[in-house]
């Protein structure tokens, strides 16, 4: 994996963590901001200005690709190298919750 | 209906103050109309509300202006204008849960200031680098125009302190 990718998103944001789950099917914007509501039962709203800046950032990052415009609603999809980041990232969260455990 | 202007001087990183000013505005019953020339801001008298007023600043959303504006209504934010770079948006306080802004973590808010900086002082910086000093080097040294360089000197003391502030700004904001 892209070395420079991998120190800008592991650890990253939960916004980051929720837009690639999300991507894994295509969606848009907004529908990432309900899918999110829904899977924390309104815990995370996430914002508009985060969304837009991240979405941007991440498909120049290429973890991220636009795939096509509906209603003006740009809708994007996870690429292969955000799939790897995602699981990097999966990996470092789940070593941290063992070691938790183990020492609590 | 009753109108007023007022003028007002926010620097380029006071998007915050600004904010708050058209939110005060707004609860005594001043409602943002727009924003023209060097900071006249117009409101009109409605009644007294809590309405939220955020700022963005994007130029690849306004590049994109109908899907960056489409994001944002999805989301209940009134899209406003666009001033000097920034975006105006807002929303009603009543159809928020709880305290909402356009940005929900630190890294967005950071990243945001970041595109401020670089739209705003790449340009002053490119003047400066390519035109202000060699033209004071020129004067100083090859056409002995003393009082042609003491003009430039004054303005590069000018920018300098202009480039220093924002980098303290900077420092501090990523601080907090």
């Amino acid at each position: 994996m892209d070395q420079h990718i991998k120190k800008v998103y592991v650890p990253m944001t939960e916004t980051a963590f929720y837009i690639l789950l999300c991507l894994r099917k295509p969606n848009h914007g907004y529908g990432i901001v309900q899918a999110v509501e829904k899977m924390t039962d309104g815990a995370i709203r996430l914002a508009p200005g985060t969304m837009y800046g991240s979405l941007s950032k991440m498909e120049k990052d290429k973890i991220i690709r636009f795939i096509r415009e509906e209603d003006k609603r740009k809708i994007y999809i996870i690429t292969d190298l955000g799939t790897e980041v995602l699981q990097a990232e999966l990996r470092r969260i789940e070593r941290l919750y063992k070691i938790a455990q183990e020492e609590m | 209906m009753k109108t007023k202007k007022q003028f007002k001087w926010f620097t380029i990183f006071e998007y915050e103050k600004e904010q708050e000013y058209l939110r005060y505005m707004h609860k005594c019953g001043w409602r943002f109309v727009t924003v023209r020339g060097l900071g006249m801001y117009h409101f009109e008298e409605c009644e007294p509300e809590d309405v939220v007023y955020q700022l963005d600043y994007n130029q690849e959303g306004l590049k994109n202006k109908e899907e960056y504006v489409q994001m944002f209504s999805d989301c209940g934010w009134t899209y406003l204008q666009e001033y000097a770079g920034y975006s105006y948006f807002r929303k009603s306080a009543s159809h928020m849960n709880g305290d909402e802004e356009i940005f929900c973590d630190e890294a967005s808010r950071i990243q945001m200031m970041e595109r401020v900086f670089k739209g705003r002082l790449t340009p002053l910086f490119i003047l400066f680098t390519c035109v202000l000093l060699p033209q004071f080097l020129l004067n100083l040294f090859a056409f002995h125009n003393y009082l042609a360089a003491s003009f430039l000197a004054g303005i590069i003391i000018i920018y300098i302190s202009l480039f220093v502030f924002c980098a303290v700004k900077y420092r501090d904001i990523k601080k907090t």
